[in-house]
């Protein structure tokens, strides 16, 4: 392969990591919360926060890992009224989520009028540290910063705590059948509260991530959805945080392709090449949800929630 | 007084109380809002039913929103008999704005009386297919309607802007993004030289017509079973997936006529932005209502004052526009805590 | 009370459990009234019962699912209030569950892994401690896999599973809530071995079974409840089968009648080679040949889940028939392409678990009642006297609470199958499916609905009645049909009949399969 076709290559698994990172942690949060038989539409909302939170303090510390922390904390502390809500008053998750949604926009768009057009300092990309490494490598490293590594590792230390550990086969036996777990000694609402707050954390971290590191802006309504995306491809990937890898890479690919499109001077409408990715994100979970009609593997005390017949 | 009469009143009570709590919750939680973004609370509250209801033109303004408001609450209301959660009434609105605008465009120099109603069927086919997608693909294949109307949203808007900046793109608006003004035969007018329009009608007749359908006719009660266990329904020859493509279209077809309404009467032409989130506020207002037809009406009138008052705070008291939205959000809120706390109770003494 | 005693000891060893006086009411229901009852260690208590007599209640109360209202219970001689089950675990109580509290999505390991108090935090399955948990499994069923997912197994692996998982907990008292309703014969009397076995080491049993057949087998003593009431307790060598019989039903048993037998029946329902597709998580029916004449009951044995569902819902027109034909006098009943069933009134369906498959648990009893009608009704129709007819249904059918407006779903399991069989069996139907249809009913419900099922055979009907209960079809029914994994295994006429030949076809050993 020629050094052109190299750098090509490279730069397209570069661009779709970067632009899977945010969904990829958010994804995470969510599967975390779904297992545990809670569906937080909200998370929509929980990004946002973190978003602006992430780049309010990291343009004001000129720190961009002191944002990340601001933003995964305000994602946390929305996270809590859907708990609150569907906890203690027992309400409508679905509703739940989409007022959390509501409060997360409004709020982000009032106190976000003040950031637009202000300025981060970035993350290091990865290249700066291994200016040694082959081309192949180079090429990739030096368009991803130490996120995008550090979104993987957590998704396969998520899974390795699902599978194998007694907390998270607590967290499993909760969104299976609550009543059973309850009959076992485990606390259903504590182990929902700690998911819906995990969830939040993540959802927060997410969105800073796509403000402080992948765009280094922020504007009104910045995620333009990739929360409720997350939210569905959580199912596409059957719940199961090692497959949350590939298919918000999968779903970074279709971003990246309407990027480089777009870049290669392609005469489409922008506005018409980014309804692609909601297009893939509604086939891949209408596929999945066809798919896994029988083979269940959705957390049973979930099905309610998606009233599946 | 005599018992039954006094056992009567106490039932009444028993069931208005939860509401009377609720706006009492959200009052109060309005006016910490108010005070922790530094505004006076009770003069601002007092500004906002003024700006509401207070004159002819707060009144009509009001009742310019009330119209897509209710319409959208409607579109989420007809799918949720069927048991659907549809949070698809914006994407319906811009994809019905946009049909409409199609045959406007197409057909710019025809006479009022064959335009405007053409296009205003335009309007409500666009949101019937935008709402027959999610329909079709739950009945069918059982997958989620919330998640794929919520994203089929983002694409709505996503192709009227396509089109808006693109193809139908005024050149003589100077690098605004925006069809020609709509002739004078496609405009809807409005009543008494205000902007409150026709679509309001539509809507209190959709409210009224959808309202009795439900309760009174077979119809009504097939859906009812449907909802409740649709294998049984299966059991005495009732489709579930023909339902929910018929539900989903129709409340479709009524997310899009909120469309085409709002450009018609309101816009004058297409542009971005021509729903403030109205499909969202539709699906508050749905949930208020108890998934009623007939309490929407109502609803979408108070959350029509809330947002007309919203426009005009921004306009005269600084108070920025984001916090109607951050209002409504804490009225959902709390609805669902007062209204989740009242279950329990009522259980827990059952 | 004579008492004397059964185990090898001169000296009758101290109670493990004691239960003075326990009263447990449910509003105005007394489910339980001064019972009082002793469990020693060694020995298998069998609780009999009939539907609603108040066994089960009595042993979530000393596992701790609820606390008595009245009276204590002592365990080693202290008494004990258990807050929950934990607290009942902790004291050294197991109990197996009727609905099993397994996690279908989960494996086998995984399950029990979940319940086992030692489990470490880490569980990487190469871990040595890993295989502790799996020593009762192994020990109860050493060829199941671990690793299979609870939903590919066969009910009475599941009954294994939940037993290895409550023997992990190491109980010194063990409670098994109706665990042979689900089994083959085979598998009855290998559990029946299993319960002697923990007897002798040294646990104390309590069995709790509405099947003298359990009492026979395993029982060292017998206790009887009734109305909520202890009617009659002593050792099971002492009672003959009437005697415990009349004590559960409080009089001496009916003389039953079953249904008189065709003399050359006129066939009417007719399934010819019936295969249902494999994609569902039921067992489908597989090649299967039936006819059922006028005037037939036709029984259908087997264990649940060998396609029993399927073939019934193949007849209703819910499940689509892939190969085959069934016909009703010679009208299709085969599910149409839009998913929906022919439309026809000619047909009575009584599915198994009401709740799920025969009501809309929101809506009122009346609109439950009127089900069938309501597509001949017009579109915009009044009332329609549906109120009256509701009405005389519920008091025909004896269903309780008599309230025409109450949700369908706050009825009690006895009850809504009352309102499912009301419904159904109201009308003239030509052929009449029954699916478990007296399950979960006390036994003078039981019979009315068997009377019910009869008369509409008397009037010229085709009953096809698929059952659980083995004596019960051996009882009345003409002829019966066995299936196992979806396949007929053989049709049995009531004269041959012998609980050994049909329990062999129901294991899948047996006979050749023959043509109706």
């Amino acid at each position: 392969m020629a050094d052109q076709d190299f750098l090509m290559l490279g730069s397209w698994i570069a661009a779709s990591l970067r632009s899977a990172t945010p969904l990829l942690i958010v994804m995470l949060g969510e599967t975390l919360t779904q297992r545990t038989g809670v569906i937080n539409l909200g998370v929509e909302g929980e990004m946002l926060m973190g978003a602006c939170a992430g780049f309010a303090v990291a343009a004001a510390t000129g720190s961009p890992l002191t944002g990340l922390f601001a933003g995964a904390i305000a994602g946390m502390m929305l996270s809590t009224v859907h708990a609150g809500l569907v906890l203690a008053a027992k309400a409508n998750q679905i509703g739940s989520g989409l007022a959390v949604w509501m409060i997360g926009l409004g709020l982000t768009s009032y106190f976000g009028r003040t950031f637009v057009g202000g300025q981060v300092s970035p993350f290091l990309p990865l290249g700066s540290y291994l200016p040694n490494a082959p081309l192949f490598i180079r090429a990739i490293l030096d368009q991803i910063t130490a996120t995008a590594p550090a979104a993987l590792a957590l998704a396969v230390i998520a899974g390795f705590w699902l599978y194998r550990t007694r907390t998270g086969l607590n967290w499993r036996t909760v969104g299976e059948s609550a009543e059973v777990a309850r009959a076992l000694g485990i606390r259903p609402v504590r182990v929902r509260l700690q998911a819906i707050l995990v969830g939040g954390l993540f959802a927060g971290l997410g969105g800073a991530i796509l403000s402080v590191d992948y765009t280094q802006t922020w504007a009104q309504d910045i995620t333009k959805g990739k929360g409720l995306v997350a939210v569905g491809l959580v199912i596409v990937a059957r719940w199961n945080p090692f497959l949350v890898i590939p298919t918000a890479l999968l779903f970074g690919l279709s971003e990246t392709s309407v990027l480089k499109l777009q870049a290669g001077g392609v005469a489409i409408s922008p506005s018409l090449l980014a309804t692609v990715p909601y297009f893939f994100a509604i086939l891949v979970v209408v596929f999945a949800q066809a798919q896994g009609r029988r083979s269940a593997a959705m957390p049973a005390d979930l099905t309610a929630i998606f009233r599946t017949r | 007084m005599s018992p039954d009469r006094s056992r009567g009143i106490a039932s009444i009570l028993a069931s208005i109380l939860p509401t009377l709590i609720m706006a009492v919750v959200f009052i109060l939680v309005a006016m910490a809002f108010f005070m922790s973004i530094g505004k006076p609370p009770l003069s601002t509250l007092t500004d906002m039913v003024k700006f509401a209801v207070g004159d002819t033109y707060s009144l009509s303004e009001t009742l310019v929103k009330t119209a897509p408001i209710l319409l959208c609450a409607l579109a989420t209301i007809v799918p949720a008999r069927l048991g659907l959660v549809s949070v698809g009434a914006d994407g319906q609105l811009f994809v019905g704005a946009l049909f409409g605008t199609a045959v406007v465009l197409a057909f710019r120099n025809a006479p009022g009386a064959i335009l405007l109603p053409a296009m205003l069927l335009a309007g409500m086919a666009g949101g019937a297919l935008w709402g027959f997608v999610p329909g079709l693909l739950r009945g069918r294949l059982d997958a989620n309607e919330t998640i794929i109307t919520l994203l089929l949203n983002y694409v709505g808007a996503l192709l009227v802007n396509a089109l808006v900046f693109g193809p139908w793109k005024d050149p003589s608006n100077l690098g605004w993004p925006a069809t020609i003004s709509f002739p004078a035969a496609a405009m809807l007018p409005g009543f008494f030289g205000t902007r409150a329009h026709l679509g309001l009608v539509f809507g209190v007749l959709a409210a009224v017509g959808f309202g009795m359908l439900f309760a009174k006719s077979r119809w009504g009660r097939e859906l009812a079973i449907l909802k409740g266990n649709a294998k049984v329904g299966r059991m005495i020859g009732l489709s579930f997936p023909r339902e929910a493509m018929l539900v989903m279209s129709l409340g479709g077809a009524l997310g899009g006529l909120a469309g085409i309404c709002e450009v018609a009467a309101i816009q004058g032409r297409l542009q971005p932005g021509i729903s403030v989130g109205y499909g969202l506020t539709g699906f508050l207002v749905a949930w208020l209502s108890g998934h009623n037809a007939f309490v929407a009406i109502m609803v979408s009138f108070l959350i029509g004052g809330l947002a007309a008052a919203g426009d005009s705070l921004q306009l005269f008291a600084k108070v920025p526009a984001a916090s109607a939205t951050i209002l409504q959000g804490l009225l959902f809120a709390t609805a669902l805590a007062v209204g989740g706390l009242s279950q329990r109770w009522r259980a827990s003494r059952g | 009370m004579v008492d004397t005693t059964v185990s090898a000891s001169v000296t009758r060893p101290s109670p493990l459990v004691a239960m003075v006086g326990v009263t447990k009411r449910f509003g105005a229901i007394a489910a339980n009234e001064q019972v009082d009852l002793e469990v020693f260690p060694g020995e298998v208590l069998a609780l009999l019962g009939e539907n609603g007599a108040g066994k089960s209640t009595l042993m979530h109360l000393l596992y701790g699912l609820y606390a008595p209202d009245d009276g204590h219970i002592s365990v080693d001689g202290k008494e004990v209030h258990f807050a929950s089950p934990r607290d009942a675990m902790a004291a050294g109580i197991g109990m197996v569950f009727q609905q099993f509290s397994l996690l279908p999505n989960l494996s086998v390991l995984e399950n029990l892994l979940v319940a086992w108090p030692a489990a470490p935090w880490w569980q990487g399955r190469a871990r040595s401690i890993m295989s502790e948990v799996l020593v009762w499994l192994r020990k109860l069923a050493p060829n199941l896999d671990p690793a299979r997912r609870v939903s590919d197994l066969a009910v009475g692996e599941r009954q294994v599973v939940e037993l290895a998982k409550v023997l992990n907990l190491d109980p010194r008292i063990v409670i098994l809530d109706e665990p042979t309703s689900v089994l083959t014969p085979d598998e009855t009397a290998r559990l029946h071995g299993f319960v002697r076995n923990l007897a002798v080491a040294g646990k104390a049993v309590i069995f709790i079974t509405h099947k003298i057949g359990d009492v026979t087998a395993c029982a060292d003593r017998v206790a009887v409840m009734r109305h909520g009431r202890l009617v009659e307790q002593g050792v099971s060598s002492s009672k003959s089968s009437d005697q415990i019989v009349s004590a559960m039903v409080g009089q001496t048993v009916l003389n039953r009648v079953g249904p008189a037998a065709p003399v050359s029946p006129v066939p009417r329902l007719q399934i010819f080679k019936l295969s249902t597709s494999p994609n569902d998580s039921n067992c489908p029916v597989d090649a299967l040949t039936l006819t059922v004449g006028s005037g037939e009951v036709v029984g259908v044995a087997g264990v649940i889940g060998n396609g029993q569902t399927a073939l019934a819902e193949a007849i209703a027109g819910l499940m689509p028939v892939l190969t085959g034909e069934i016909t009703l006098d010679g009208a299709s009943l085969a599910c149409l392409g839009n998913g929906l069933p022919p439309p026809t009134r000619a047909l009575a369906y009584v599915p198994e678990r009401p709740i799920d498959n025969a009501v809309v648990a929101d809506l009122d009893v009346a609109t439950n009642l009127d089900l069938r009608l309501l597509q001949a009704q017009p579109f915009f129709s009044a009332n329609l006297d549906r109120a009256g007819r509701a009405a005389a249904l519920i008091s025909d059918y004896d269903v309780r609470p008599r309230n025409p407006d109450l949700a369908a779903g706050s009825l009690s399991g006895g009850n809504l199958q009352k309102l499912v069989i009301a419904r159904e069996l109201s009308g003239s139907p030509n052929l009449v499916v029954a699916c478990y249809p007296t399950m979960g009913l006390d036994l003078i419900a039981a019979d009315a609905v068997r009377q019910r099922m009869f008369e509409h055979a008397a009037r010229g009907s085709a009953v096809l009645w698929i059952s659980e209960d083995l004596d019960d079809l051996l009882q009345y029914a003409h002829r019966i049909a066995v299936l196992f994994n979806g396949r007929l295994m053989g049709i049995v006429a009531r004269d041959g009949a012998s609980r050994d030949r049909i329990g062999r076809l129901m294991a899948g050993i047996g006979d050749e399969p023959r043509v109706a």
